[in-house]
């Protein structure tokens, strides 16, 4: 076998094995205990390099940022199951009133702000699949967007600081990270208000996939709904926001943050006495299962890249870049592209220590003309490709049909919901991603003008 | 280099060495090593560590040796290293010893201890002294062989969101500090914290953390704490001169052909002179930039020097006490380090501080 | 077969069993995620070093256990995630003989070969009581040989579906977790 073809065959075969429905998590593990097969018996990689696994999963364990997950997940459910969240999202529904699609204006509001604080997708992704769901889908919101909405929004922390993308991309490219936050922050709020954008021109040309809620839902005006908005709304609210708020203000890591934000929901459920042991005991176990469901696609993806190291994959996408066209749309599509397939089955951080060290330098020659009046051409713009590469990796965990996010979201959504619902759901936003890519490239000073405002050295 | 050249010079090495027999197949040996390393790229001067290696191997090998350097994390985890080396997971890896002093606590002997010796002061130890001899006896436990393999030199003692005058100010203090040092640390009252590279900066940030030691003037600029931190701390008297190490696994060192040991060992040695120099060239121009940002430049008061050195000796006594090997070590470290500051503290140390002074 | 599915049963009754017994983790981290995170504002404010590593790792010593033996318990429960395009349209059958062949081929081996890879790992880190680095920090040998455990369950948890879709194959009544049964909402 020509060892070359055994980079582009394992993403072949990967793709071949998830599509037979085995569970994900499994079938990652399977292809690369394939490839490990293949590879041992023509003597490129030896069975001792296997032994990388189990310290792949110690260092899983010891990972503090996906702490974060079952903390999130925890809080999600509690909301849920307490029934605290449904009370919330249709107060939301009356306050906005005969507004069409007003709920999932909602869910992308705070999806964007819980996906910015705990920067995981997982987490996010099923806290805001058990919150508004089922909410959403009572309300008769059509599949495909309710599940759109979350599966994008969920995805966006990625892009918004503070974003684990963020920091590692930064540190693989030599820039500040700091710079890399405030150059997201416009770029990253700019694909949230198109999210927006999109959900109105949704609710004024197909008024029945995002209705308001029905009349008799709505009967209550005045005292009455202020006072129903008082009682029922702002508590769950002012917990996310506090949530969030912590986190932001520095106050809190996400980690800290997301056990507050359990806590805080079971005494939310308390005071509004929907507090018992079966709700305890459900939330419990939901949260175990939803984290493992989580936890085991990292371990998959982990045995996938080691194997694919092991066989000098890392080689053949160097060779990839190596032999890029010179110009910079040339250069910039294929990078991008390069990071978007990789990006259906390697996590991130592999991506970054892959793609990344090869990348920045002739990024950094190629780009920096673009920025011909800067103090720092060079930094700035590694601070814009930074920021594209984010987006565009963000992008990949949307895509169908292997995007981490809609995986996560299968994991909690209802029998009715099927997997080409969430696949369809999610087509719009990706274009939505690809217009806002396609402005990044178009327009870098989306993405360097508040830095060159803010930072003196720019 | 491209995927395809390795994978035929591979097969041209096996080739070679049975067309022109025996005589010239041992030198000509075709051999793939990987190297685990517990840095990321970015860190260029200590990553440069593990490159200088594996390029000299491959120069003075003529290519036929080849060593491909991954990055913390790439293979395994960078705190993880020696676990691969020692189940032969990789066959070589560049990192430092005091990482694992949850493992043996003598590990700590290799890189650096609170209070200890400078760059040249450890390599007279490793090198001419039993520092060597007796670390080997260790990692013959962990089934490796290791060598130094570079130097940071005298670190800084790091980055302090306030001002810390008194060991009454280290209480309840949240500081990145990894090894002996946040040992020390801990019996001053600071809570201790290990993070990866990349999660200190947004953690300083945040303000989850209060401080962090990091390295010196050239790898802390890169880093950005001047931005989230104002107050840079000196010295850095747990890391005094920490020594970097190459660890090969056993198995793998005794089935290299003697020649490529020789100068496996000749590019270690060069690693640990070379990145000594680059940090030395490196650093001057560095803490320049950073003190025309205005960084608070402060040294750690006597006070709270004297109160860590006296918990550092207290832990390095009470570690002797409870395990055998380790006391060995001590005792002969122990004497080497107080015979050679008598002599440094003399013309050495008069000279530098005269000079400087006037500078 | 009866033998077979009597043993199926004893170890759907063991997952069954630790998975209930870790969910009850997810409550007492969220209770020491708390406590550190009010230790250490309150150390900084009060001077009183209250937090410690202890805690600390253990919350992740926690989480580990709760993702890697909750994986066993999550299979159980058909809960881990699946790519359902075809595979919600086949027959029972076809679902079956997917799982068997998923079963054999991906699951016990990636199972087998990560129990065969961290047996020495772990036997060393026991036989030198392996420490965390950091001060106040815990043991590190028993969290890692959990590892061992996990996988050891998820192996027989793996066996256990396979002799029940084999049973279904040869015609035998059993009873399989589909996820959304058992669990409405999810
Ligand atoms: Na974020
Ligand atoms: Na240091």
């Amino acid at each position: 076998m020509n060892p070359d073809l055994l980079g582009p065959l394992m993403f072949a075969a990967a793709f071949v094995f998830i599509f037979t429905g085995f569970p994900v998590a499994f079938s990652l593990a399977g292809t690369a205990l394939v490839f490990m097969l293949i590879g041992i018996s023509h003597d490129i990689m030896s069975f001792n390099l296997m032994s990388a696994l189990p310290e792949r999963i110690f260092a899983i364990y010891e990972n503090y940022t996906l702490l974060a997950v079952p903390f999130f997940i925890f809080m999600g459910t509690m909301l849920e199951r307490s029934g605290l969240a449904e009370n919330l999202l249709r107060t939301m529904g009356i306050l906005f009133g005969p507004l069409r699609g007003g709920l999932a204006i909602s869910v992308v509001v705070v999806g964007t702000l819980l996906a910015a604080a705990t920067g995981v997708v997982g987490a996010t992704v099923v806290a805001m699949g058990l919150i508004s769901l089922p909410v959403m889908l009572r309300y008769g919101y059509s599949k495909e967007l309710a599940t759109g909405v979350i599966a994008a929004s969920g995805t966006l922390g990625q892009v918004i600081p503070p974003s684990i993308v963020l920091i590692v991309l930064a540190d693989q490219l030599q820039v500040s990270v700091g710079d890399l936050f405030v150059g997201s922050l416009i770029p990253g709020l700019s694909l949230s208000a198109m999210y927006i954008l999109y959900v109105v021109a949704v609710a004024l040309f197909k008024p029945k996939a995002a209705p308001a809620l029905p009349p008799e839902e709505r009967d209550l005006h005045g005292w009455q709904l202020f006072k129903e908005v008082m009682l029922v709304m702002m508590p769950p609210l002012v917990l996310i926001l506090l949530v969030l708020g912590s986190i932001f203000a520095g106050l809190a890591t996400p980690t800290e943050a997301g056990a507050f934000g359990a806590l805080g929901a079971i005494f939310l459920a308390m005071l509004y006495r929907s507090f018992n042991l079966k709700a305890l005991v459900d939330t419990m176990d939901a949260t175990a299962k939803l984290t493992s469901m989580v936890m085991l696609i990292l371990v998959g993806s982990t045995a996938f890249s080691l194997v694919f190291r092991g066989l000098y994959g890392d080689i053949w996408v160097e060779d990839l870049l190596l032999n890029l066209p010179g110009a910079e749309v040339g250069f910039l599509i294929t990078v991008n592209l390069i990071i978007f397939i990789l990006g259906f089955f390697i996590d991130f951080f592999e991506i970054a220590f892959i793609i990344i060290p090869l990348v920045a330098g002739p990024a950094a020659t190629l780009l920096a003309p673009l920025f011909p009046e800067a103090l720092e051409p060079t930094r700035l713009a590694l601070v814009w490709f930074g920021i594209m590469i984010g987006m565009n990796l963000q992008t990949s965990f949307l895509t169908p049909p292997f995007g981490f996010s809609l995986f996560y979201l299968r994991g909690v959504s209802p029998p009715e919901v099927s997997t080409m619902h969430i696949y369809r759901g999610a087509v719009p936003f990706i274009a939505i991603q690809i217009i806002g890519l396609t402005l990044m490239i178009v327009f870098p000073h989306i993405a360097t003008w508040l830095l060159t405002v803010t930072s003196s050295g720019y | 280099m491209k995927r395809r050249d390795f994978m035929k010079k591979a097969a041209a090495g096996v080739a070679a060495s049975t067309v022109f027999g025996p005589v010239f197949a041992q030198t000509k040996k075709k051999i793939r090593w990987r190297m685990a390393t517990s840095w990321p790229k970015a860190l260029d001067t200590i990553y440069g560590g593990a490159e200088t290696i594996a390029d000299r191997v491959r120069a003075m090998t003529d290519g036929n040796f080849d060593i491909r350097v991954y990055a913390g994390g790439e293979i395994v985890h960078g705190l993880k290293v020696v676990d691969a080396v020692q189940q032969g997971t990789v066959q070589a890896g560049h990192t430092a010893g005091y990482y694992y002093i949850g493992k043996h606590p003598a590990f700590a002997f290799a890189t650096a201890l609170p209070f200890g010796l400078n760059f040249r002061q450890q390599n007279a130890w490793l090198y001419d002294g039993n520092g060597n001899k007796l670390l080997n006896e260790l990692f013959a436990d962990f089934n490796m062989i290791g060598f130094p393999a570079g130097n940071t030199g005298v670190q800084m003692g790091g980055w302090f969101r306030k001002e810390i005058n008194s060991v009454a100010d280290l209480k309840g203090l949240k500081m990145r500090i990894p090894g002996l040092g946040g040992k020390v640390m801990a019996r001053l009252g600071v809570t201790v914290q290990v993070l990866a590279g990349g999660e200190i900066y947004p953690a300083l940030e945040r303000g989850a953390i209060d401080a962090t030691e990091w390295v010196g003037p050239y790898d802390d600029e890169k880093q950005g704490f001047y931005k989230v931190a104002k107050y840079y701390y000196y010295p850095g008297w747990w890391e005094p001169g920490p020594t970097l190490h190459t660890f090969v696994n056993l198995k793998a060192w005794n089935d290299l052909p003697k020649e490529y040991q020789q100068i496996y060992m000749t590019a270690a040695a060069e690693a640990n002179q070379q990145m000594m120099v680059d940090y030395d060239f490196k650093n001057p121009p560095a803490f320049k930039r950073l003190l025309a940002k205005g960084v608070k430049l402060r040294r750690f008061s006597n006070e709270i020097m004297d109160a860590a050195r006296k918990e550092a000796f207290a832990l390095f006594d009470e570690l002797a006490s409870s395990d055998k090997f380790y006391e060995k070590v001590y005792t002969d470290w122990k004497a080497f380090r107080e015979d050679i500051y008598r002599w440094y503290g003399t013309a050495e140390s008069a000279y530098l501080q005269y000079v400087a002074s006037r500078s | 077969m009866d033998f077979l599915l009597s043993f199926s049963r004893l170890i759907d009754a063991l997952n069954e069993a630790v998975g209930r017994l870790v969910s009850w983790l997810t409550l007492l981290m969220v209770v020491i995620g708390v406590y550190n995170a009010v230790t250490r504002k309150l150390s900084q404010t009060i001077g009183v070093d209250l937090s410690s590593n202890t805690y600390i790792e253990l919350q992740w010593y926690m989480f580990a256990l709760v993702f890697m033996w909750g994986a066993a318990y999550t299979l159980k429960h058909n809960a881990h995630v699946r790519v359902d395009i075809i595979y919600s349209r086949l027959s029972e059958r076809g679902k079956a003989w997917v799982d068997v062949f998923g079963t054999v081929l991906f699951l016990l081996p990636f199972t087998a070969v990560v129990l065969w890879t961290a047996f020495p790992i772990v036997f060393e880190s026991w036989k030198i009581h392996e420490m965390s680095p950091d001060p106040g920090g815990l043991p590190r040998y028993p969290i890692k040989a959990a590892l061992i455990v996990a996988f050891v369950l998820l192996f027989l948890q793996g066996l256990s579906e396979l002799i029940k879709r084999i049973a279904l194959l040869t015609g035998h009544q059993v009873a399989l977790a589909s996820g959304s049964e058992e669990e409405p909402s999810l």
